[in-house]
């Protein structure tokens, strides 16, 4: 495929959002970086907020520990939140 | 239609989910079909194995993640449809894992058959107590409760009364 444009963990942050949400063209995803890490915000659509959250959080958490995962492979720290 | 739709068909779109963010991992890994029955299926992630540990974590803690996401994706998917019970691996991990828990239950069902004495286990996941219970419940003579609150809760193997 296509060669990979942003970072480890914001593909992957993407990818999986893309298969949670009803409207994957309405994900936006702000990138902050400090020396000592990464912070990524995804922004997706009021609708869709609570499928990538979930029930006390466990959507969330998960991503979260799969974006972890990525960032390794960055050499970095990241920090995910979600908003709408 | 859509409530109709196959383990098969669910077992493919898995498949495709996993390798899918593998490639978002930047790895060359491929869905196996482990197994499937009529309400449960399971996939197995294979690839190499020092780079798919990413997808494992410490302890299976990231494919306990995982298999939290792929389950959401296919609800996402298919509202309402009648979907099976997903089990998701990677590398062959779980599938270790499970055979050293059916050996360590097979050891203690023999020592509860020999001196009589109810034996329990530490705390598990209801995933891998379901492995204890099956595992101990093939063994005659031998049958097992549950005991404690989530998640403490775990498995004791018990002589059957004759």
């Amino acid at each position: 495929m296509s060669e990979q444009e942003g970072t480890t963990a914001e593909e992957v942050l993407l990818y999986l959002i893309a298969q949670l949400v009803e409207h994957p063209d309405q994900v936006e995803l702000e990138i902050e970086e400090s020396d000592t890490k990464i912070s990524l915000m995804a922004k997706v659509s009021s609708e869709d907020i609570g499928r990538v959250i979930g029930k006390r959080g466990r959507v969330a958490n998960s991503i979260r520990t799969l974006v972890r995962a990525a960032a390794v492979k960055d050499g970095v720290e990241v920090e995910v939140d979600f908003s709408d | 239609m859509s409530s109709e739709i196959t383990v098969e068909e669910q077992q493919k779109m898995v498949g495709d989910f996993l390798e899918g963010l593998a490639k978002s991992f930047g790895l060359e890994a491929s869905a196996e079909n482990v197994s499937a029955d009529d309400d449960s299926f399971e996939v197995n992630l294979v690839g190499d194995k020092t780079a798919l540990g990413a997808l494992i974590g410490p302890r299976g803690s990231h494919l306990v993640a995982l298999h939290e996401v792929t389950k959401t994706m296919l609800q996402r998917r298919l509202p309402g449809a009648n979907r099976a019970r997903i089990r998701v691996d990677v590398a062959g991990f779980r599938q270790r894992r499970r055979e050293i828990l059916q050996a360590y239950v097979q050891e203690l069902a023999k020592s509860v058959l020999g001196d009589g004495v109810e034996k329990g286990l530490e705390t598990m996941n209801a995933a891998d107590r379901k492995v204890v219970h099956d595992t101990a419940n093939e063994i005659e003579g031998i049958s097992t409760i549950s005991v404690g609150d989530e998640p403490r809760r775990r498995v004791v193997l018990i002589p059957s009364k004759a």
